[in-house]
């Protein structure tokens, strides 16, 4: 039973790891970066790591998708050519 | 002064190029990768010497039941010093790298994206952050406190107050986040966290023990202040990664705001020129 | 019974495997890249596949987590050494993401371009 769980979430970690590598476009791959987070947690839930899982929920679902979020963000911003800020 | 830009045929055929030469590689690889995997240890079944050891040792040895937080801190303390200072550095890249080319000053205008409006927010959020944001807050202080019982120490519990201080943001918005979070208090916080920790082992080699070494008295097991200096070491590492994460937060959003006007020497940065919630067409 | 022992034999390899594979895919996703935003996220894959390993070489069938509050001390657990190093690696990682972000925040306030195939330092 308990192998079937970890084995259930060694595939979905794998599921959304290439999701991830293969999402081109940057907002949808941040989408499945978050996703890749939960399910990291969850598997290291599941191999008795409460720890790390805490440590993996809030920095790769919440803290690390933020930071590529704002990136995308201001790089879409206008900028003249010498890389201020247009208003 | 920019090169002239490649044509993309030139282009596609050097990702053609790099892809064979990338499976050629890879098929090398994997020979020997599958060989190694079924030769690993059988998963779940097979001796884990120094976790059996450590296991047996923690609790009478350390006073705390939490074997995870007794590695980390004191078992391999000198490691998590390293991991320490690799998070001062990378916060201070970042600090100098953005706050290099932006400057000191501080605005509270957001950036424009052309043809995007701007939605002012809505009530619900408004208030779920209001209400969530101090109990994640709590919840965070929780977990960095029962380092030596519990699942949680400092590294759990510093980014977890971290991500918490975000919904300062989603819900009153820049200027309000702005006004909570000062930039000076938190570069104070994760530099005082780190040099904390450091002090921790200075403090036992002015004892005339090793680095490290574990000073003050342990406790009982399962008391909330037990493990003696990992309390100390626990609370420097809170501190400095809450600190450090909170100061990347603020950078990172600093970059979405837009240069403020050129003004007179009098003028204070960043004060509102109205009382329009941040994101209202000005 | 030798059908459930094969199968036995393949999923205890599972673990190994899942990590090969992330990191495969990962530094597929790297290799043909045309956004460095894409190739940072990629980049945390790779990280991802050496916790999944980390992870799974320290655990113990019927082992409880190394956290002896409600267990009396002598129930065999998992191994603690493992987490600790991966528990350090998940929050040092995001930060040096976020350094990898900012220099690439850089790069496109100078050169307006984030396709590093159209970011070449010189050529004729």
């Amino acid at each position: 039973m308990t192998m079937l769980l970890i084995g259930l979430l060694l595939l979905l970690v794998a599921g959304t790891g290439t999701a991830v590598a293969l999402s081109r476009r940057p907002l949808r791959q941040v989408m499945a970066m978050s996703a890749n987070g939960v399910a990291l947690a969850l598997l290291f839930m599941a191999l008795q790591a409460p720890d790390v899982a805490f440590a993996e929920i809030a920095v790769g679902a919440a803290a690390l998708p933020l930071l590529f979020l704002v990136v995308l963000a201001s790089v879409r911003m206008d900028r003249n050519p010498q890389g201020a800020r247009n208003e | 002064m920019s090169p002239r830009p490649r044509p993309e045929r030139r282009i596609a055929f050097a990702i053609r190029l790099r892809l064979a030469l990338f499976a050629l590689a890879g098929l090398c690889a994997l020979g020997g990768a599958l060989h190694v995997a079924g030769r690993m240890p059988a998963f779940g079944a097979h001796p884990l010497p120094y976790g059996d050891e450590i296991n047996r040792r923690g609790v009478p040895e350390r006073h705390v039941t939490n074997m995870v937080s007794a590695v980390n801190f004191d078992y391999r303390g000198f490691d998590t010093l390293g991991e320490e200072f690799m998070l001062l550095c990378a916060v201070t890249g970042v600090t100098v790298l953005l706050r290099g080319t932006r400057g000191e000053a501080r605005s509270a205008q957001p950036g424009r994206v052309e043809g995007r409006p701007i939605l002012p927010r809505s009530e619900a959020t408004v208030l779920l952050s209001r209400v969530l944001a101090p109990l994640i807050l709590m919840f965070g202080l929780y977990v960095a406190l029962h380092a030596m019982t519990t699942p949680g120490g400092g590294f759990q519990g510093g980014v977890i107050a971290a991500t918490g201080t975000l919904l300062f943001f989603a819900g009153d918005g820049y200027r309000g986040w702005r006004r909570l979070i000062r930039s000076g208090a938190m570069d104070a916080c994760e530099g005082s966290g780190a040099s904390l920790y450091a002090l921790c082992g200075f403090a036992s080699m002015a004892l005339g023990l090793p680095f490290l070494e574990n000073v003050l008295p342990l406790g009982t097991p399962g008391d909330l202040f037990s493990g003696g200096l990992m309390l100390v070491e626990n609370a420097g590492v809170a501190l400095a990664v809450g600190g450090g994460f909170v100061v990347l937060f603020i950078e990172f959003l600093e970059e979405t705001r837009v240069e403020p006007p050129e003004e007179a020497p009098g003028d204070a940065p960043g004060h509102a020129t109205g009382d329009a919630p941040d994101g209202a067409r000005s | 019974m030798s059908a459930t022992s094969s199968a036995a034999h393949w999923a205890s390899l599972l673990p190994w495997l899942v990590a090969i594979w992330l990191f495969a895919i990962g530094l597929y996703g790297i290799v043909t890249s045309r956004n460095f935003v894409h190739l940072i996220g990629c980049l945390s894959v790779v990280q991802a596949s050496t916790y999944v390993l980390l992870l799974a070489a320290g655990y113990r069938f019927g082992g409880v987590a190394p956290i002896y509050y409600t267990h009396k001390p002598g129930t065999p657990a998992v191994d603690p050494v493992l987490q600790a190093l991966v528990l350090t690696d998940v929050v040092v990682g995001a930060t040096v993401s976020a350094l990898l972000l900012a220099l690439v925040l850089q790069l496109h306030k100078r050169r307006g371009e984030l396709d590093p195939e159209k970011l070449r330092p010189m050529q004729q």
